[in-house]
């Protein structure tokens, strides 16, 4: 009996150690352990051998099976863990190949940069608003103190619908309709598309401004800087300066030219600021009192502040958009840059 | 405004350089666009002295020539035929021709030319402008002329010009004189006043023509003017004794350099105070004047007036013009007729210095389209003092050179006018205005630096303001002509000091709009930005009938052309031109999106305002793209703005394919399209290799009242999901919707979702039939469900499915 259980145990182990496969080890154990295995029938066996000897078999038969329990565990570990190790091996893809799946789109340079403008003055207490871009001759210009054959409509070359309505030249447009319907303290921001019948290689029939105005009991030309100077610094860097010019514009005095530093040389000179360190971006004012009162707010008590420009400059001075025309060519390769 | 920096030194004493002179210029309030050197037009090319000639060893048409240049001698090898001895203009090795050329040391057929010689169009000049010099040859210079010097000093285009932007507010600063006095003031020094000197001729001067006149009177027996509202001063003066001749020569590069062509001395005259003093002149030959009387009247309708260019001028009765006694001389302020102006032989002038109503002339320059230094300059507007001073200077020229003997007196016939305005302002007014203290004494000299002086009377101030400022009115335009010398850098920043707390923020429409590109954006779409306005060639594009709304369109008058010149009424039409635009620029495939407004006449011709509604178009092409792409961007924008009872029918919209169209109906109303472009549109917009989509939508027909409402939590199952599958046999007809419609309306319990997941067409179906496979989902938020629970709620909606669409199982 002792020299069966011996060369069971030799034939099991030397099965074990021949396995090359988790699968292999499985198979021994049940060819050896299983139910009806060969140390299992060893147990049944067990009957036949005379009862003193029991005990001792009994003890020779578990340390056998322990013996090949252990040696399984242990080759069966290895070879799982080597099998393991395999499949991984097998499955390395390269990690560099391309994505797959849907790419997420992109908002146009411009709806960038107004989104910009309406946070930052937003933040400074600007509500906004949007107007008619077919606007009639009366807030487009009259209102404005822009009277009807005056030579500061010069200024701007207009689309006329007929001889009352136009194409609106300035969002300013829209300063007189608000004025004309609210009361003080107004403050706010109107974005929108302007038109201007000039068509050149540095123009485009259609742009965007951005217009600002503030009416109130006591407003000065220091707020209109200070509210300025944080437009500048949120928008291009904090280091930004402004600088303001004397100008003319009908619906303000005193009017002002505003230039900041440039932002590509930060003051130093470029091909952006013509070398000259400067870049004017906008025009801004005291609201003419004349303007308040044709708008129906009383000049004596109120005073205010204006400014307006141009979104598509803004961008393009930022993304460094050499061509106002690219921003409305909606060419793709253009258009899947400003992720 | 052409200001020659040496005509600006008549006035004011320029220490400067013309760039330090800009800068200050700009710095109160007059915008320096450029500085042109008249001798920066070509570079390097000198005067030279041709010393010696010889003729070139290996060419029978070259001389070789040795000049002198003043510092040394060059060799230079040319094709002029020199003899040797001529005073020439040279470029020398790295000079800058006026066309760009570049002129470099080199060899000619084996010979050194270290230069090449000029003529006019080498540094820029026309025969008219140089004077003595002629088209064709080479620049030639007397003998004596200093070597080496620029040769367009050397022909007297010496000047710098700035070219100063003079605001609509300052028409006067359009005048050298007016403008020296802000020169004076940004550079705190004083302007002088313009020179006047003349005197009528003594009565017994002889006269040469045999008018034996002395005073004003006898030339003009007089000026009527019948519409002192359009001219509210007329002043006449006359000369005669005339001699017509060429002007002084400073007077004719003076003129040049502010591009006006001379022509003879009394024309030139005219030009030159319009560009000094800003009052544009006129001059008469008497001649023609019949009656020797000058009316102003307005015109007749139809009335004729042929200008001095020849053109045939109909008129109307808005217009001003100045007759004699029986018709028109010269339509005012803009051009004097063709008959009665300056001949080589005119004997006695009328000088003319009126101030025209400014919107008058705008107004017929514009409809006539007729237009002359004098009209530009009146457009812009003209004071009351400058038809005096211009008249006097005109006069002051004429006895100056001699070319006339004055006679005495003069017309002047005006209205009453203001001298003087008086502004009453507080120091306390201003630093509101400014945010600045504004120290009293700096005002008051910066204001009388501006000729602006400033009276104290029971501690109110009061600025007076002369005749010429008629941009002053009130207190903001002291505030601004104070600040703008004293300096911007003295306003500090501020932040609403003291002004109230506002709320600032977007309204809902604008939140709508920002969400949709949201939306858009992350379904993988860019965002285009086209123009507003379109070719009236959209309709037939896009095979609109003439009852499409989409046809009223807002034409604009002046449009840059035909095809910008109706406002766009649909998206579609840019997105499917940008759509091309990349396939034609070899763009693989494109994702786009716009939000955009539509125009929508109330009714045309506008008398009112038209709709304007925003609209969102999409539009895609290319690897992945097909009718399902689509739909799934419009149904992501649609769930994002809590739309959940959006429909989907078969579209007639006559740009789509017939069977890959869809309209939108939310609540039973059309919100807008999605689909396949017809094969034929897409051709028409010049693509034929790709399929394209297009879908456009009203934001306010998609957005409604829950468009932003935030969502409230709902519970879900912890419990397992059941699905079942369910194929059945319906009629090729029926929508997948409609289906899907029959499913819902059984109400069966525990239903969660469904879906159809597949469809399928055999012979063993049947023609007209297809086999559709629903999935269905079932759950309940407290417990399992049992087979026998789901099984009776499968049998309600087939059941549902066979009655409402005709379902049969195989």
């Amino acid at each position: 009996m002792k020299e069966k259980l011996d060369s069971i145990k030799c034939a099991a182990l030397e099965c074990i150690s021949d396995a090359r496969t988790s699968a292999d080890i499985a198979a021994v154990r049940v060819k050896y352990l299983g139910k009806s295995g060969e140390i299992s029938l060893i147990m049944r066996d067990m009957a036949n051998v005379p009862k003193e000897d029991r005990p001792a078999l009994g003890k020779l038969v578990n340390e056998v099976r322990g013996e090949v329990e252990s040696a399984l565990d242990a080759k069966g570990a290895e070879l799982v863990a080597q099998e393991k190790s395999a499949r991984l091996k097998a499955e390395y893809i390269d990690i560099t190949l391309d994505s797959t799946g849907h790419k997420p789109g992109s908002l146009h340079p411009l709806t960038k940069i107004r989104r910009e403008l309406v946070d930052i003055f937003a933040g400074m207490g600007f509500k906004v608003a949007e107007g008619p871009e077919i606007e009639s001759d009366l807030y487009n210009f009259q209102l404005l103190n822009i009277p009807k054959d005056h030579p500061s409509r010069d200024m701007q070359d207009t689309f006329y619908v007929n001889e009352n309505f136009v194409l609106r030249t300035q969002t300013s447009a829209m300063q007189a309709r608000i004025m004309t319907v609210s009361r003080p303290p107004i403050r706010v921001v109107i974005p929108g598309k302007v038109y201007r019948s000039d068509d050149d290689a540095s123009h485009s029939p259609i742009f965007n401004q951005f217009e600002g105005l503030a009416v109130d009991k006591h407003i000065t030309m220091g707020d209109l800087q200070g509210c300025l100077t944080t437009f500048a610094k949120k928008i291009f860097s904090e280091d930004t300066k402004i600088r303001l010019r004397p100008s003319y514009f009908p619906f303000t005095e005193p009017s002002v030219e505003v230039d900041v530093t440039c932002s590509m040389c930060h003051g130093k000179g470029c091909r952006v600021c013509k070398g000259t360190g400067w870049v004017e971006i906008l025009g801004a004012g005291i609201v003419n009192p004349a303007v308040l009162d044709m708008c129906g707010i009383d000049s004596k008590l109120f005073s205010g502040f204006a400014f307006g420009f141009g979104i598509d400059r803004i961008a393009m001075i930022k993304y460094g958009i050499p061509n106002i025309k690219l921003l409305y060519e909606n060419d793709m390769r253009f258009l899947a840059q400003f992720n | 405004m052409l200001a020659p920096i040496s005509w600006l030194k008549d006035y004011v004493d320029i220490n400067v350089s013309a760039e330090k002179l800009a800068k200050k210029l700009v710095a109160i309030g007059f915008e320096v666009e450029d500085i042109i050197y008249q001798n920066r037009r070509a570079t390097n090319v000198v005067v030279g002295k041709i010393i010696h000639v010889e003729k070139h060893p290996n060419a029978d048409r070259l001389r070789v020539t040795k000049i002198d240049i003043g510092s040394g001698e060059i060799q230079v090898v040319t094709n002029v035929p020199v003899e040797g001895g001529e005073t020439i203009a040279v470029a020398l090795d790295g000079a800058k021709l006026a066309d760009g050329h570049e002129i470099k040391r080199g060899e000619l057929r084996g010979v050194t030319s270290e230069g090449m010689l000029c003529g006019l169009e080498e540094v820029g000049l026309s025969a008219d402008e140089a004077e003595g010099q002629k088209q064709g040859d080479i620049l030639r210079f007397e003998e004596g002329t200093p070597l080496g010097i620029n040769a367009l000093d050397a022909l007297g285009f010496d000047d710098v010009i700035l070219d100063v932007a003079v605001t609509a507010n300052r028409p006067d600063c359009n005048s050298i004189y007016k403008l020296s006095k802000e020169v004076a003031v940004a550079l705190g020094t004083s302007c002088r006043e313009p020179h006047i000197n003349f005197e009528p001729a003594p009565s017994d001067k002889q006269n040469i023509y045999g008018f034996s006149g002395t005073k004003i009177s006898d030339l003009l027996k007089g000026v009527e003017v019948q519409n002192p509202e359009l001219c509210p001063r007329y002043m006449a003066a006359g000369v005669k004794n005339i001699r017509i001749q060429p002007s002084s020569k400073l007077i004719r590069s003076r003129l040049r350099a502010v591009g006006i062509r001379p022509i003879n001395n009394i024309v030139d005259i005219t030009n030159y105070v319009l560009t000094e003093i800003g009052q544009p002149m006129h001059a008469f030959d008497s001649r023609d004047l019949e009656g020797s009387k000058i009316v102003v009247r307005n015109a007749t309708d139809g009335e004729i007036c042929v200008s001095l260019d020849g053109k045939q001028n109909k008129l109307n009765k808005y217009m001003l013009v100045i007759c004699d006694e029986v018709r028109p001389v010269a339509i005012a302020g803009i051009m004097g007729g063709k008959d009665s102006g300056i001949k080589d032989d005119t004997h006695e002038i009328i000088f003319e210095a009126a101030k025209f109503a400014r919107d008058n002339i705008r107004r017929t320059s514009r409809t006539l389209n007729l237009r002359s230094d004098s009209s530009t300059r009146f457009e812009k507007g003209i004071d009351f003092a400058s038809q005096q001073l211009g008249l006097e200077r005109a006069l002051t020229m004429i006895y100056e050179s001699g070319a006339g003997d004055i006679l005495d007196g003069s017309y002047d016939v005006k209205i009453q006018y203001q001298k003087e305005r008086e502004i009453p302002f507080t120091l306390k007014k201003l630093k509101e205005i400014l945010g600045c203290n504004v120290p009293k004494a700096t005002l008051i000299s910066i204001l009388a630096r501006l000729g602006i002086s400033v009276s104290e009377a029971d501690g109110r101030l009061v600025a007076h303001v002369g005749e010429d400022r008629e941009d002053i009115v009130g207190v903001n335009d002291i505030a601004e002509e104070f600040i703008r010398v004293y300096g911007y850098r003295h306003i500090k920043p501020t932040l609403f000091e003291y002004a109230s707390l506002t709320e600032g923020g977007k309204p809902d429409s604008i939140r709508v709009v920002d969400l949709v590109k949201d939306v858009l954006c992350a379904s993988g779409l860019r965002e285009a930005v086209t123009y507003s306005f379109t070719s009236p060639t959209f309709k037939t594009k896009l095979r609109l009938p003439d009852d499409d709304a989409r046809v009223k369109t807002i034409k604009l008058v002046n449009p840059i052309g035909e095809a910008l010149s109706v406002m766009r009424t649909t998206l579609t039409h840019s997105m499917l031109e940008t759509l091309a635009y990349n396939v034609t620029h070899f763009v693989s495939h494109a994702e786009l999106f716009e939000v955009a407004r539509v125009y929508l006449p109330k009714s045309l011709p506008l008398s009112e305002l038209p709709d304007e509604r925003e609209k969102v178009c999409i539009g895609i092409y290319g690897e992945g793209a097909d009718y399902f792409k689509l739909k799934g961007a419009v149904e992501n924008l649609l769930e994002a703005l809590n739309v959940s009872n959006a429909e989907y029918v078969r579209s007639s919209e006559p740009f789509l394919h017939p069977g890959r169209g869809a309209d939108v109906i939310i609540g039973g109303e059309k919100a807008g399209y999605l689909g396949e472009v017809h094969p034929d549109v897409a051709a028409d917009y010049g693509v034929d290799n790709f399929r394209l989509y297009v879908a456009e939508l009203f934001i306010d027909k998609i957005a409604g009242e829950d468009a932003l409402k935030h969502h409230s939590f709902a519970p879900f199952t912890r419990f397992p999901v059941v699905e079942r599958d369910l194929a059945v046999v319906v009629d090729e007809e029926v929508f997948a919707s409609d289906m899907l419609k029959a499913a819902a309306s059984a109400k069966a319990a525990d239903l969660v979702g469904f879906k159809v997941f597949d469809t399928y067409r055999s012979e063993a179906i049947g023609e007209g039939k297809k086999s559709v496979a629903l999935r269905f989902y079932f759950a309940n938020l407290t417990r399992t469900l049992t087979d026998a629970e789901i099984n009776a709620s499968m049998d309600k909606i087939l059941s549902a499915l066979k009655r409402k669409v005709g379902a049969k199982i195989r």
